[in-house]
């Protein structure tokens, strides 16, 4: 999505643009932004719409988004849990003993014994040996990190489902406003028949 | 949350109205994923309720806990003690939920009485 220019004079109600999503001006007065915009009803309508639609692509963007970085997160706290485990049992020399899936519904026994290492799949076809120490701290920054992106994340979505509401809002009052002109206007010719 | 006008009506939108009425929009998601979260928080500990249970049933000495994805035999009375951790912990974390529930319904209806008072006919804040 292009970025939105920066706002007009009337700063505090005009909410510019975050992260790429363009902000929605705030209408005072519908007659006054209709002869600012020139636009006429039904072209101010046809835009407001489409930029709803923009909006709502957006939404879908950043809704798949934090989906996936909502269960990305429990499965990092998950292996936060296994290494803090492992760790657990390295003082007591006790092997331990677990049941793992091989195949889907298929398990089979490990024995794990004593170890200072655990390897980490870091994607990519990339797995790298790391002391628990490290492990432990290269999953907590991890994990910390995608908390800080899920919080922009939802900040974006609010501010654009801000945006969105406004433009419904607008949308309604641009439609309003030309019924009421409508209903003048034929009050208006139906008085000057009665009069001629 | 539906803003339809009854056409013809004069009543301005000034910019404190359409904060409250971002402000109730806001609300409201939150208010839909709360339940969402107070929903699956509620299922967890029906299961662990129903795990702890199946333990004092069990006459085995070891357990296999799950740990991540895959499952430990751990002795009993420390799956006994983990579970019990678990419970304490959901259990808290579920009245937060509650509570933020209730403090979003009660933000919500204040909103409510704001915006019929000002728009009466001409704004719809239920759910479809």
């Amino acid at each position: 999505m292009a970025a939105a220019s920066s706002s007009s004079t009337e700063s505090p109600k005009t909410t510019t643009e975050r992260r790429g999503i363009p902000g929605a001006q705030f209408v005072e007065d519908v007659e006054t932004y209709l002869t600012q915009t020139g636009f006429d009803v039904n072209s101010a309508l046809a835009f407001l719409q489409e930029r709803l639609q923009q909006y709502k692509l957006v939404e879908m963007k950043l809704l798949a988004q934090q989906r996936d970085l909502q269960a990305k997160i429990p499965d990092i706290e998950k292996c936060l849990d296994v290494v803090a485990t492992l760790e657990a049992k390295k003082g007591t020399g006790e092997a331990l003993i677990a049941d793992f899936e091989v195949s889907e519904g298929i398990y089979s026994r490990a024995c794990i014994e004593d170890n200072d290492s655990v390897c980490l799949w870091l994607g990519a076809n990339v797995m790298l040996e790391y002391s628990c120490e490290e492990a432990t701290l290269l999953l907590k920054k991890n994990l910390e990190n995608a908390k800080a992106s899920l919080e922009v994340l939802i900040a974006d979505l609010q501010f654009l489902r801000d945006q969105v509401t406004v433009t419904q809002v607008t949308i309604a009052r641009v439609y309003n406003w030309d019924v009421h002109q409508r209903r003048i206007r034929q009050i208006a010719a139906s008085s000057t028949s009665k009069d001629s | 949350m539906i803003l339809k006008g009854t056409g013809g009506s004069e009543t301005e939108v000034t910019w404190e109205d359409q904060q409250n009425i971002n402000k109730f929009g806001r609300l409201n998601n939150r208010f839909h994923e709360l339940e969402d979260e107070i929903k699956v928080a509620k299922e967890a500990i029906d299961n662990l309720e129903d795990a702890s249970n199946e333990l004092i049933l069990t006459d085995e000495e070891v357990v296999r806990f799950q740990i991540g994805e895959v499952f430990a035999h751990v002795p009993k009375e420390e799956v006994e003690t983990r579970i019990e951790e678990m419970k304490e912990l959901n259990s808290k974390n579920l009245e937060k939920l509650e509570e933020e529930k209730e403090s979003v319904v009660a933000q919500m209806a204040e909103l409510k009485k704001i915006l019929y008072g000002k728009f009466k006919d001409s704004i719809n804040l239920e759910e479809d």
